[in-house]
């Protein structure tokens, strides 16, 4: 025999022989393992309940191993197909008419192309143009716009509802309002275009804000005084995390119609603005900043106890 | 130089090695969006076999943008190292790819030339390359710094941790790091995004992150991350700081969008060496991401790739003890989906290494991009084998200040018994003292943050 063939000989020889593997161990008995639920307030642990009360972060939740417990997989995949969910949600064609909204949409023509040109998404398409100059009131002080942004499914929850509620807070304080609209595959900065062709002096762009983690149904506000195609990120002033659990769309309906007021009366908007004339209006909103934390609710249960798709 | 090639009788001219630099990349959102891309993959090809061709000496000679028109293409001109750039100038970018991929081309022969190189050689032997070849020759690239702990020997795998928080709750932020910790994370930094970004409150968490570090006995660095020139007041503030942090772009308009410029940082790092209380001798952190320069309209006609290498040819004049590209982050205008956030990920660590960056990654996606989370997770598994400095730590991932997906706290432990990586070596030895690692297993108190104080 080759010398090569003598050592693989060898080592098969070294390697247990026939079969590489020991017999395995005796069948052995297996307990259920401790639960590990997520966010039962009654399990958790001392140190996740001092936790909860000042971070929306999941901690305390232990492991499993060096991975998560069953229950916080769950969880975390539920939280993240309802973000998933509210950014893949087209609005309806026909969901603006049915609000008896003018409907308006970019130069975007599909969903892909919304999250992949964010330039078209700024821009009114011709037709819309031409439909915007033929119905809305022109010369007002604030253009109201609701539209789809990042959460279509935001902007059919409650965007009706502040929309209404900031147009009566913007009436109540006597300025004039636009004929309401709702833009489909709209980007914040559209606002400027369509405030633009109505000859508005402010322009007001409420629409679905970037989904979080178990939160699709957020939207944000951003405002801009004399609004024209190539106003800029500095010179608009926005409001975030307007749903139930943060600013519910009455309170914020209000607040933004103060907002626009400030800006009405100052003759600009943006970096410029000052808001401390108006700080007692706008309450704890937090205007340019981060969403404020979202309490987590447990998202999943088995069983029948909730309505069936 | 020859600028065209030839591919089944069909022939591909090019215009300028910035155009071939752009074409020859692998397909990005963002560079369609610049309108820099190939239109069709056999021009792409085509591209990359005029780059091939292309000498690194032309290289030099071509930068993206024109040195009277920035002064970041000025100071890598004016700064390289002349012996270092002649021992490599004659190759071409497809025998540099390959003098690379050799074995006896080691981490420390490819420390000496890092600093002959221009940050377009690095992008442009980039495009030659598939993730695997990114992945061999960055996992022998070789690049150590020390702070307060040693970080990027072999064998090593570092996180930071990412307490981040809302509304800056320091007992929130707290909370978090300690749960952290306890899964052995935090060895590159515990650095916090604030929410406000004011010289008193960086302050403020500074001095509750540096209390946990000296209540614990944690040996790491403690980093708050508002805008370089809020933590130069903070600095004057008397707070301690171990590094100093900047988001850099590629080209100086996009640094001025940053509200920086090469003179800014010196000045930073000049006051942090003075100043730091961490022992040195690195001292800053840089973030980086590609498409941040177009973001700007900085771009100056340049592909994503190109001008991110040029950010770390920015930040290596400053020996930083951190860089990391936050690939995912920018959304998928940039880079569209798991694909593309993989291969991006892997190119930026490979050009950091190749450049003398201890390069880390925030393997992450925003919730509007195409990327599952198990493709997020073999990244981090990607990145690990490729020998990445450090990953993020979040808990679950989640960021409930910036609304996007990282690296969590279990995934550290996971990616580094998966690949039998340890932390720093200071910090290895503080973790098995608490009880919180065992050799390369979790130990008793793994995963109990009420081990720490």
């Amino acid at each position: 025999m080759s010398f090569t063939r003598t050592m693989v000989h060898d080592l098969r020889t070294r390697l247990a022989g026939a079969d590489p593997l020991p017999p395995p161990p005796p069948v052995p008995e297996i307990p259920f393992p401790p639960a590990r639920v997520f966010p039962s307030p009654k399990r958790r642990t001392p140190f996740a309940a001092e936790a909860a009360r000042h971070t929306t972060a999941l901690v305390g939740i232990g492991h499993v191993g060096t991975r998560y417990a069953t229950d916080v997989v769950l969880q975390f995949q539920a939280e993240l197909a309802v973000a998933h969910g509210a950014v893949y949600t087209a609005l309806p064609e026909d969901w603006a008419a049915k609000q008896g909204l003018l409907p308006l949409q970019s130069r975007v023509t599909d969903h892909r192309e919304f999250l992949l040109r964010p330039d078209l998404g700024r821009r009114l398409d011709a037709a819309s143009v031409a439909r915007l100059r033929e119905n809305a009131r022109r010369g007002v002080d604030i253009q109201p716009i609701l539209a789809d942004g990042l959460s279509a499914v935001a902007c059919m929850g409650s965007g009706m509802a502040l929309l209404d509620h900031f147009v009566k807070a913007c009436e109540a304080l006597g300025f004039s309002v636009g004929t309401p609209v709702c833009a489909r595959f709209a980007r914040v900065w559209l606002e400027d275009e369509i405030g633009e062709v109505v000859g508005a002096k402010v322009s007001a762009i409420l629409l679905g804000e970037r989904p979080g983690l178990g939160t699709g149904d957020g939207l944000s506000a951003y405002l801009v005084y004399d609004p024209k195609i190539g106003k800029t990120d500095g010179d608009r002033n926005m409001m975030s995390n307007i749903h139930a659990r943060g600013a519910p769309p009455e309170q914020a309906g209000k607040r933004l119609a103060a907002l626009a007021g400030a800006m009405l009366t100052q003759r600009t908007s943006g970096v410029p603005l000052d808001l401390a004339p108006i700080r007692s209006d706008l309450g704890d909103a937090v205007v340019g900043g981060y969403p404020a934390p979202t309490p987590r609710v447990r998202l999943v249960s088995v069983g029948t106890a909730g309505e069936t798709k | 130089m020859n600028l065209s090639a030839t591919i089944r009788g069909v022939v591909y001219r090019f215009g300028s090695v910035k155009e071939v630099l752009a074409k020859a990349n692998s397909p990005k959102s963002g560079d369609d969006l610049a309108g820099v891309s190939a239109r069709e993959p056999v021009e792409r090809v085509a591209a990359r076999a005029v780059l091939s061709e292309i000498t690194l000496a032309e290289l030099r000679q071509h930068p993206v943008v024109p040195y009277e028109l920035d002064e970041l293409t000025r100071m890598v001109e004016d700064t390289l190292d002349q012996a270092a750039f002649d021992a490599v100038k004659h190759l071409s970018v497809g025998q540099f790819r390959e003098w690379l991929l050799d074995t006896r081309t080691t981490g420390p022969t490819m420390r000496a030339i890092a600093p002959g190189l221009t940050p377009e050689m690095a992008a442009a032997t980039c495009k030659l390359m598939s993730n695997m070849d990114l992945m061999v020759v960055g996992a022998k690239a070789q690049v150590v710094v020390r702070a307060n702990n040693t970080l990027g020997l072999p064998g090593r795998l570092s996180s930071r941790l990412q307490p981040n928080h809302p509304t800056d709750d320091v007992e929130g932020i707290l909370y978090s790091a300690r749960e952290g910790l306890s899964y052995g994370c935090g060895d590159a930094v515990i650095g916090v995004n604030p929410a406000t970004d004011t010289p008193e409150s960086t302050a403020q968490i500074l001095r509750h992150l540096n209390d946990l570090c000296v209540r614990n006995a944690i040996p790491t660095q403690c980093c708050v991350l508002s805008h370089v020139t809020v933590q130069m007041k903070a600095l004057d503030l008397g707070c301690p700081m171990d590094l100093m942090f900047q988001s850099l772009s590629g080209s100086e308009k996009g640094n001025r969008a940053f509200g920086i410029s090469v003179a800014l940082i010196d000045e930073a790092y000049d006051k942090m060496r003075r100043l730091t209380s961490n022992r040195g001798p690195n001292v800053m952190y840089f973030e980086t991401g590609q498409g941040s320069a177009l973001s700007s309209d900085a771009h100056h006609g340049a592909d994503q790739v190109t001008l991110e290498a040029r950010c770390y040819g920015f930040a290596r004049r400053y020996k930083p003890f951190l860089v990391n590209t936050v690939v995912g982050f920018i959304g998928p205008e940039y880079l569209e989906d798991g694909p593309q956030i993989t291969r991006a990920g892997l190119e930026d660590h490979f050009m950091g290494k190749l450049l003398g960056l201890p390069m880390g990654c925030d393997a992450c996606f925003t919730y509007h991009a195409r990327m599952s989370q198990d493709e997020l997770e073999t990244l981090k598994v990607l990145l690990g084998a490729a020998g990445c400095t450090y990953l993020m730590s979040l808990p679950v991932g989640d960021d409930i200040m910036l609304n996007y997906q990282s690296t969590s706290f279990h995934d550290i432990p996971s990616v580094r018994g998966l690949l039998g990586k340890r932390p720093a070596p200071e910090f290895d030895a503080w973790l098995t003292e608490r009880g919180i690692l065992d050799g390369c297993k979790p130990g008793e108190r793994f995963g109990d943050p009420t081990v720490l104080r």
